[in-house]
């Protein structure tokens, strides 16, 4: 009774998704609107209960799942995520026409999983959280299924995910042969003694396993396809919420069960980083797409919260979740700007967006600060918390890498403000008429463009609970 | 201790069969070969003991997995089946690349000093599965059934055909 | 353990041999004189029509694919019942739900019609 209890979010979340799965089979077709709107009321009840686990610190079945307050940070961030991707996707799936039951519960699963690989203890459970998820964006991602860039998305992603799950299961594979046991906690105390050279290869085999899921450089090709393949909303969440997930699990394993092999892996990390950030921000410099360039603009921002992990710090760990949480705001206001303007004129082509702040200047609005939080510009939040990344790396003495970063922030402020250029000195085009945003997707943009401006001028809430709840990684 | 006769025999044609799965031209002889392989691997699960595992590889893999994949093989539509499974102009860096793996990884297995369990291998597998399954193994034992589900489901949407009626 | 598995071991070999004996014995004592007639393609008694490889139908897939999640769900079940009398309620309940989850798929198919042959 006890388990259930405190798998309360989980088994909540998991009822939702199957009973929108159901609502979806049994109501008749023209009837079907409501469930988005029920989705986004049960996601917001499920964030309202995680609320009460705020200080919950346990361990469940010998080390098997861990509930503590560092998952429940994560597992906040993914609703929050899911609760705005569902409130973007109303319009977009209705015009699609079929299946929404399906699609809103599949985001819900989706979100399930990022829980489960957040809270996962042990690696059997970690890698079916992040089967869960990653097979549920298999199937969101071809969701349109008459569109070819679709399907072909669809495709690329299957066999890409396979094959990195695959390299991600046999690198975990190896480390329960070197160490005989699949317990996070328990890997690091039979570290203890020497470490084999198999031990080696098996994190090599998982770093590579999740860099491909959070598209570090250069496992990041598949992205920018699917990105711009896969229906907007679920580009969002694929950008946002899947990528949180792969920190959450990734920082978890390799703080706690492989410190023993920190020289090894932080090298690594850093080179991924460096490479990460320097071909995200060049690359996205020519793009002409918007969701490629935001597709590339996430690829250096991986690399940007892969600086928390280099550092290996409490500071680090907390900047990471500083990090993510305004990268959610930031990039999911960006993409519901997206979704609203390809549900009005159906181009994501920017210089479509030509004279934007004319027609709807809140989805302009919206669209600069998502943007320039994300390039790190003050007073916006995406300052302070890549303050926080570069700070704490530079503790550590990694000035070089810094530099980059730096140095590459700048760059990206280049290609953001070429849409910010178009947006508000661009003419609109003749027969244009002022775009109407739904209440919900307005709705939507005030919060995100709220979030992303408070925790700018007053960030110091959010980053006493991050450093706390990073604290749990580094008790000396 | 079993022959090593035994063992690298299966492991011939587990690793014969794997070649033929990539090398042959023809995607249906492929798919059978692949049904060898298969019935290999479930063959090294009887030489480790792990009878369970062994009866659940025959079951799953080459029973339903193989099925599946000839009538995806089915499904789709190519002039000549004859070569319906060719290389890509990267035969070369493919082949080296996968070498060079090869070499590091066996290098590696080699060095290394591997823990061998002392204890008895149980005298049924069956059982102590069970007990962890549904005791320590919750979570994921329940994970798993979603996992299907959502396969299941997304499997359907995909594969269904549009503007049927409900 | 090992040991009973020799028999299952030999059991295979023999007949895996068996049949090739019969074949190359076949082969050995037959007449040999093919004629094009012979060689040809036999298909019901007539002449094949056409390309041999088409397009099946999407049911064929369907159906194996949803005979996969079920063998999977097997492969659960059996460790399941033979220790059924040593489990608990809370595996039991476990199981309920497991196949519950599962019934719910099974529900979700037959109503979207991938149990139809159209």
């Amino acid at each position: 009774m006890e388990l259930v209890m405190s798998l309360s979010i989980e088994i909540l979340t998991a009822i939702l998704a199957t009973g929108l799965l159901i609502i979806g089979l049994v109501t008749p077709k023209d009837q079907r609107r409501g469930i988005g709107y029920l989705t986004t009321a049960g996601l917001l009840g499920i964030l309202g209960a995680t609320l009460f686990m705020n200080n919950v610190d346990k361990t469940l079945l010998d080390g098997m799942y861990i509930i503590d307050p560092y998952s429940t940070f994560f597992k906040q961030l993914f609703l929050l995520a899911a609760i705005l991707v569902s409130v973007g996707s109303y319009d977009y799936i209705r015009r699609l026409g079929y299946n929404q039951g399906e699609y809103f519960s599949l985001l819900v699963y989706a979100t399930l999983g990022m829980m489960i690989l957040a809270s996962a203890g042990d690696l059997i459970t970690l890698y079916l959280g992040l089967e869960l998820m990653t097979i549920t964006f298999f199937i969101l991602t071809a969701y349109r299924k008459k569109d070819a860039k679709s399907s072909e998305a669809g495709i690329k992603y299957v066999i890409l995910g396979a094959m990195s799950s695959a390299v991600l299961l046999y690198g975990l594979s190896l480390i329960y042969g070197a160490t005989g046991t699949t317990v996070i906690k328990d890997i690091a105390a039979a570290l203890q003694q020497d470490i084999q050279p198999i031990m080696l290869l098996g994190t090599i085999f998982v770093l590579v396993g999740f860099g491909f899921k959070i598209s570090a450089v250069p496992f990041h090709m598949w992205s920018p396809d699917i990105y711009e393949g896969a229906p907007t909303p679920v580009t969002g969440f694929l950008a946002v919420a899947s990528k949180a997930a792969g920190f959450a699990a990734m920082i978890r394993l390799f703080i706690i069960a492989l410190p023993a092999l920190q020289s090894y892996w932080v090298v690594i990390v850093m080179v991924l980083a460096a490479f990460t950030v320097l071909f995200g921000n060049f690359v996205a410099i020519p793009q002409t797409n918007i969701k490629r360039l935001l597709a590339y603009s996430s690829i250096a921002q991986a690399g940007y919260l892969l600086f928390g992990l280099v550092a290996y710090s409490a500071l680090g760990v907390a900047a990471i979740l500083f990090h993510s949480i305004l990268y959610v705001f930031a990039n999911l206001g960006a993409f519901i700007v997206v979704i609203a303007f390809g549900n009005h004129t159906g181009s994501d082509e920017i210089k479509d967006y030509s004279g934007l702040a004319r027609r709807s200047p809140l989805m302009a609005a919206v669209m600069l600060l998502s943007l320039l939080s994300l390039a790190g510009i003050p007073p916006l939040a995406g300052f302070v918390s890549k303050f926080y990344l570069f700070t704490s790396i530079i503790d550590k003495g990694y000035f070089w890498l810094a530099f980059v970063g730096i140095g590459m922030s700048m760059v990206s402020v280049y290609y953001y403000l070429v849409v910010v250029k178009v947006m508000y000195m661009g003419e609109p085009p003749e027969d244009s008429e002022p775009i109407k945003l739904p209440v919900s997707i307005q709705a939507a943009l005030y919060v995100t463009m709220f979030i992303t401006v408070f925790f700018g001028i007053y960030p110091s809430p959010l980053t006493n609970v991050a450093l706390s709840v990073a604290k749990a990684f580094f008790p000396f | 201790m079993t022959n090593p006769v035994i063992f690298w025999l299966i492991a011939l044609v587990v690793i014969v069969s794997g070649l033929m799965v990539v090398l042959l031209k023809n995607i249906v002889h492929s798919a059978l070969f692949l049904v060898v392989t298969f019935v290999g691997v479930s063959a090294t699960y009887v030489l480790l003991q792990a009878d369970f595992l062994a009866a659940v590889q025959i079951l799953v893999y080459a029973g339903a997995v193989s099925i599946l994949l000839v009538f995806g093989v089915m499904l789709t539509v190519r002039g000549d089946i004859k070569s319906s499974n060719l290389f890509n102009r990267h035969k070369l860096s493919g082949g080296v690349v996968a070498l060079a793996l090869f070499l590091i990884v066996e290098r590696i297995i080699l060095k290394t000093e591997w823990v061998l369990s002392k204890n008895p291998a149980p005298e049924s597998t069956v059982g102590p599965i069970a007990e962890a399954m549904l005791t320590k193994f919750v979570i994921p034992f329940e994970v798993a059934a979603i996992l299907l589900l959502v396969a299941m489901v997304g499997a359907i949407l995909l594969a269904k055909g549009e503007g049927k009626p409900q | 353990m090992l040991q009973n598995y020799a028999g299952v071991g030999v059991f295979f070999l023999i007949a895996a041999i068996f049949p090739l004996i019969l074949l190359a014995t076949a082969w050995l004592v037959r007449p040999k004189r093919p004629s094009p007639e012979k060689l040809s393609t036999y298909e019901c008694g007539l002449e094949t029509q056409g390309p041999t490889w088409v397009q099946f139908k999407i049911s064929y897939f369907l159906y194996a694919l949803i005979f996969v999640i079920f063998d999977v769900e097997t492969v659960f079940l059996y460790p399941w019942a033979v220790k059924f009398q040593a489990l608990t309620l809370f595996a039991f309940v476990e199981m309920i739900i497991f196949i519950g989850i599962l019934v719910i798929g099974l529900w979700y198919a037959w109503k979207e019609g991938a149990l139809e042959w159209l």
